[in-house]
């Protein structure tokens, strides 16, 4: 009965150990000299080492440890709202007040720099937001504390060069509903054919 | 040898007298030929003497080998492989093939009927085989799903694939490690916490329509195939809990008898636990139960906006 009950097994195996026999000597004959070339001189080897492109991972995994027994509950971080809800609701608020300012010049055609002002700030915290996100999403401070500082001050040291850029933008050129709509061009032309 | 002595009962069964046929070992001398007679032994020797020629192979029958049925319909399984026991091996695919025909509908049996009849040391998570345990979760053709749950699908020029659940630490080919998630779901304290006992000393009571809340959410077999199947999950399980975990810590929140429903949020308001769900829906577009935890989580997203 055991006999019988392995037989299956042992055919698959001995199936697959002569598959794969034919497989390294008939089909792959590339391979084979390959490694011949290999065993005659290392200077080969290497090359083929330089050419080969290797993988390299970004944060790969690690080894896996336990922060206590299994048993254990996971550790409950701190209650902290100003990272936590306060900053899900301003993050919304944000997003939602931007759809009537991006709308807003396009209906009224108006061009009222304190209009043109508060959608660059919003847009310029939108983004900061976002980026910031990013970071805490790809850039865990357990594991890589400095480059995670290092980004969020990044981050937002951009804030104050944009904002600085738009500031200009703003005071000393045309602003950015006016840059847009000189921009675009789309419109007008099927107007001048038509 | 063994052929030897096939041969020679063969030969004693069609040629020998009727009673030569009890057994090999049991001579009758009146039935022996006259000039043997007291020679019992010898008689038998050449009654069934390899020396003889054999029967031809016209009369008799022809056993041959174990015809392939024309309606089988073979399907190949490449599954994930990897044995802890050769640490230095790498993880491979394995194909199997099975005829459907044999084969019952659902994933689960083609492994099961890998395991029993192909290779037994294919390992993997089973019990319940009706989605009710959740034990045999696994990423099937790129869908994290229960594999008791999922067809076979009977087309069979598509190969079919299985790995472990995504991003998991494996244990043994199927078998990943789900030691963080069972944390992360203890340290939400899924069980009911009340200060107050009930006013009539009896049960915790809740009307219809409190316990209607609960719908769709204590289904939940924490299978794990919503968090492992959540990018953001992979990227941070460490601290972020995961759409399972945070589904049943809804299933709490929204418990009308439950009374530490502003510690439970507290618990979540950090950047981490809760906030790293960037609505991606993997998790609703995957469950096995058909639950929806991307909305139990826009619904405690939605509950802690208001009210802390």
């Amino acid at each position: 009965m055991a006999s019988t009950a392995l037989r299956p097994a042992l055919r698959q195996a001995l199936a697959a150990s002569t598959l794969s026999r034919t497989f390294t000597t008939a089909a792959l004959p590339a391979f084979r000299s390959q490694s011949l070339l290999a065993r005659q001189s290392p200077l080969a080897l290497q090359r083929a080492a330089f050419q080969t492109s290797s993988k390299r991972a970004i944060l790969p995994p690690l080894p896996q440890v336990m922060e206590g027994t299994v048993n254990d509950a996971a550790r409950v971080p701190d209650p902290e709202p100003s990272h936590g809800s306060y900053h899900w609701t301003m993050e919304r608020m944000v997003g939602l007040s931007l759809v009537p300012l991006t709308i807003a010049p396009f209906a009224a055609g108006s061009l009222n720099p304190v209009l043109d002002g508060a959608f660059i700030s919003l847009l310029i915290i939108h983004s900061y937001v976002g980026f910031q996100s990013c970071i805490t999403d790809y850039f865990p401070k357990w594991r890589v504390p400095r480059w995670r500082k290092f980004f969020d001050w990044a981050n937002f040291v951009m804030v104050g060069i944009v904002g600085w850029g738009w500031y200009e933008f703003e005071t000393n050129d045309v602003g950015l509903t006016e840059g847009i709509r000189r921009v675009w061009k789309a419109g007008s032309k099927v107007d001048v054919t038509a | 040898m063994a052929l030897r002595l096939a041969t020679r009962r063969l030969a004693l069964a069609q040629q020998a007298p009727k009673v030569f046929r009890r057994g090999m070992a049991t001579p009758t001398a009146s039935d022996t030929l006259a000039h043997t007679k007291g020679e019992p032994l010898s008689t038998i020797s050449e009654a069934t003497s390899a020396s003889r020629a054999p029967i031809p192979p016209s009369k008799t029958t022809t056993i041959k080998e174990p015809e392939t049925d024309p309606q089988a319909k073979i399907k190949t399984f490449h599954i994930y492989r990897w044995n802890p026991d050769e640490p230095t091996s790498k993880p491979k695919m394995q194909s199997y093939t099975l005829d459907l025909n044999k084969t019952g509908p659902m994933m689960l049996d083609a492994l099961i009927r890998i395991k029993n009849e192909v290779d037994p040391t294919l390992t993997f998570r089973r019990s319940c085989r009706e989605g009710i345990c959740g034990s045999c979760a696994m990423n099937i053709d790129g869908v994290n799903t229960l594999a008791c749950l999922c067809r076979i699908p009977t087309e069979t020029a598509k190969e079919s694939r299985i790995y472990p659940l995504p991003h998991t630490y494996v244990v043994k080919d199927l078998v990943p490690d789900l030691t963080q998630f069972y944390k992360q779901y203890k340290s939400i304290k899924p069980y009911l916490q009340r200060d107050t006992p009930p006013p009539d000393g009896r049960e915790n009571r809740q009307s219809k329509a409190d316990r209607r809340k609960l719908d769709g959410l204590y289904e939940c077999i924490l299978c794990a195939c919503c968090s492992t199947s959540c990018p953001s999950y992979w990227w941070n399980s460490e601290e972020y809990l995961g759409p399972a975990v945070l589904l049943q810590s809804y299933r709490w929140i929204a418990d009308s008898r439950d009374e530490k429903t502003a510690a439970r949020k507290d618990a979540l308001n950090n950047s981490m636990s809760l906030y790293r769900c960037h609505t991606i829906l993997n998790c609703s577009r995957t469950c096995p139960k058909g639950l929806n935890p991307a909305l139990a989580i826009a619904e405690i997203k939605k509950s802690m906006a208001f009210s802390s």
